[in-house]
């Protein structure tokens, strides 16, 4: 293909031409705005603090927010906190994929099983989990695992139903073809259900990613030695609103980092 | 010559919570072997019903489904079934896609039957598209390896259910042809299933008109043209006569 493109560059038409330099262009100015919106809020918040129309103390400015950063940076437990958090994060997007995939293949296995489960589903999807914080720490005590299991429990419902879905809506006639073949359900699940399933798969990864996050800060705030969760909450107590600026910027670039790992997979399994 | 297909007597009862639908009442016949077979008839009139029940996916309420003297079981792995889509699985190559039935039987690493996919693939000029995706291959390509893909498992008798209906006509006609071709030079025994007279007329050596339901067996059509492809076929004088034939049987 690439091969092909190469020889043809002579050949262009000018309305081709005009056309890809169009989309150049306009390529262009997206990334431009975006980059300028950005730059622009920094900017505004910064002369606003500095001149004394916010207030930093309650509003914090970029430069205070970088400055505590270093500082955390500094003292080393900045690291500790991140680490923590990403942790935690990951082993619950993990485990709650994992699971609430398997989860969703019992189901798709047994109809009686996805009957008898069905009202249980819809009532676990609706309940807000954060309910759940305090009977957690009962259960698993404080701390790392306390945040793992509420990262597990807010993914795993929506993981579940979501894969379910997906298995469901495989098109009846591809299953006779299986069955026509004389294909057990194993084979029919293997060679036909999850590989058909993966562009759902993957937009599943891309929800959890978020919600994983949502899940670690909410465990850290309930309860929590370490993480950026606890950051904000101690730097709330102790009112120093600079440090729960700096934790959510790195929340936002930790979030970013993780969902552009996630979004190639995208791209190569869109249908 | 010899009967490779018997319905004797079969009745189908379809269960749904409101009701019980009769759909087959007392359905017999009879395919011969290499015979291209076709059952027309209204729609809704459970067609698709009796190839469902021929590759053994439902079980006969009543009577008796014989292939090659044995009955019919549940799934049973000795016919091939077309679909009236491709249903190619767009995650695997078209190679990936023809050896999905020997993976499923177990039969992938037999040389001797890869070497028959291989073959069968030069034959139908698809052997240069084998590492190409489902969708990199027109529509009429894709149904000629919906066809390879059962070929491969070399089934006693071929089921066809409405197989060109997802086609554009131009499409149609030449796969059409394509398909009829290459079940003709691997003789085998088809059954296919349509609501188009003229497709049925142009493919089949007999066709079957079945009444609404709950459907029996109105008529059996023994079928002669001169011409020898679908497409001649239906230049043949004689096509209009059994069209208006199999019509009024129909309405």
């Amino acid at each position: 293909m690439k091969c092909k493109n190469k020889n043809k560059v002579i050949s262009y038409s000018k309305a081709r031409k005009q056309y890809l330099k169009r989309i150049k262009k306009d390529k262009i100015l997206v990334l431009f705005w975006q980059i300028a919106l950005f730059v622009l809020f920094l900017g505004v918040w910064q002369l606003l603090a500095d001149n004394g129309v916010i207030d930093p103390f309650f509003f914090s400015s970029p430069s205070r927010i970088v400055n505590t950063i270093i500082d955390l940076g500094r003292d080393g437990n900045l690291w500790i906190h991140i680490w923590t958090s990403l942790y935690e994060t990951i082993i619950g997007f993990i485990i709650a994929t994992i699971l609430g995939s398997f989860i969703a293949i019992l189901l798709w296995w047994s109809e009686k099983l996805r009957r008898i489960m069905e009202p249980y589903l819809i009532i676990l999807n609706s309940l807000p989990k954060i309910a759940l914080g305090p009977m957690i720490i009962f259960w698993v005590g404080s701390g790392t695992w306390a945040t793992v299991v509420m990262c597990v429990l807010i993914c795993i419902v929506i993981t579940t139903i979501s894969m379910l879905n997906a298995f469901i809506s495989c098109d009846s006639d591809k299953i006779l073809l299986m069955k026509s073949m004389h294909a057990n359900k194993f084979q029919i699940l293997f060679k036909l259900i999850l590989p058909n399933s993966i562009p759902e798969f993957v937009s599943v990864l891309k929800i959890n990613v978020g919600m994983s996050w949502v899940g670690t800060i909410m465990g850290e705030y309930l309860s929590s030695k370490a993480g950026l969760g606890y950051l904000i909450n101690y730097g709330s107590q102790i009112l120093k609103l600079d440090i729960v600026m700096a934790s959510i910027t790195l929340l936002c670039i930790l979030a970013a980092l993780m969902y552009f790992l996630v979004s190639p997979l995208e791209k190569k399994y869109k249908r | 010559m010899k009967s490779l297909l018997e319905f004797k007597n079969v009745k189908y009862f379809y269960q749904t919570k409101e009701s019980e639908i009769n759909a087959l009442e007392d359905i017999t016949f009879s395919i011969y072997e290499k015979d291209f077979t076709s059952i027309v008839g209204p729609s809704g009139c459970g067609k698709t019903t009796i190839l469902s029940l021929t590759a053994g996916l439902l079980t006969a309420s009543e009577g008796e489904i014989i292939l090659n003297g044995q009955p019919i079981t549940k799934n049973d792995g000795r016919i091939g079934y077309m679909f009236q889509r491709d249903h190619l699985f767009e995650w695997r190559s078209i190679w990936q896609n023809i050896i999905l039935g020997l993976e499923v039987q177990k039969k992938h690493k037999d040389p001797e039957k890869l070497a028959f996919a291989e073959q069968l693939l030069k034959k139908y000029d698809l052997y240069n598209f084998k590492n190409k995706k489902p969708r990199q291959l027109s529509g009429g390509m894709r149904q000629r390896v919906a066809l390879i893909r059962t070929l491969v498992l070399e089934p006693e008798l071929l089921l066809l259910d409405e197989p060109f209906s997802a086609l554009d006509f131009q499409t149609r006609l030449k796969v059409c042809d394509d398909v009829y071709d290459i079940i003709k030079s691997e003789q085998k025994t088809a059954l296919l299933v349509t609501h188009d007279i003229s497709e049925a007329l142009s493919m089949s050596d007999k066709i079957i008109i079945l009444t609404k339901r709950p459907a029996k067996v109105k008529e059996v059509v023994e079928i002669s043209f001169q011409g020898q492809t679908p497409l001649a076929k239906r230049e043949d004088k004689e096509f209009g006569k059994y069209f208006e034939m199999i019509w009024r049987n129909l309405v």
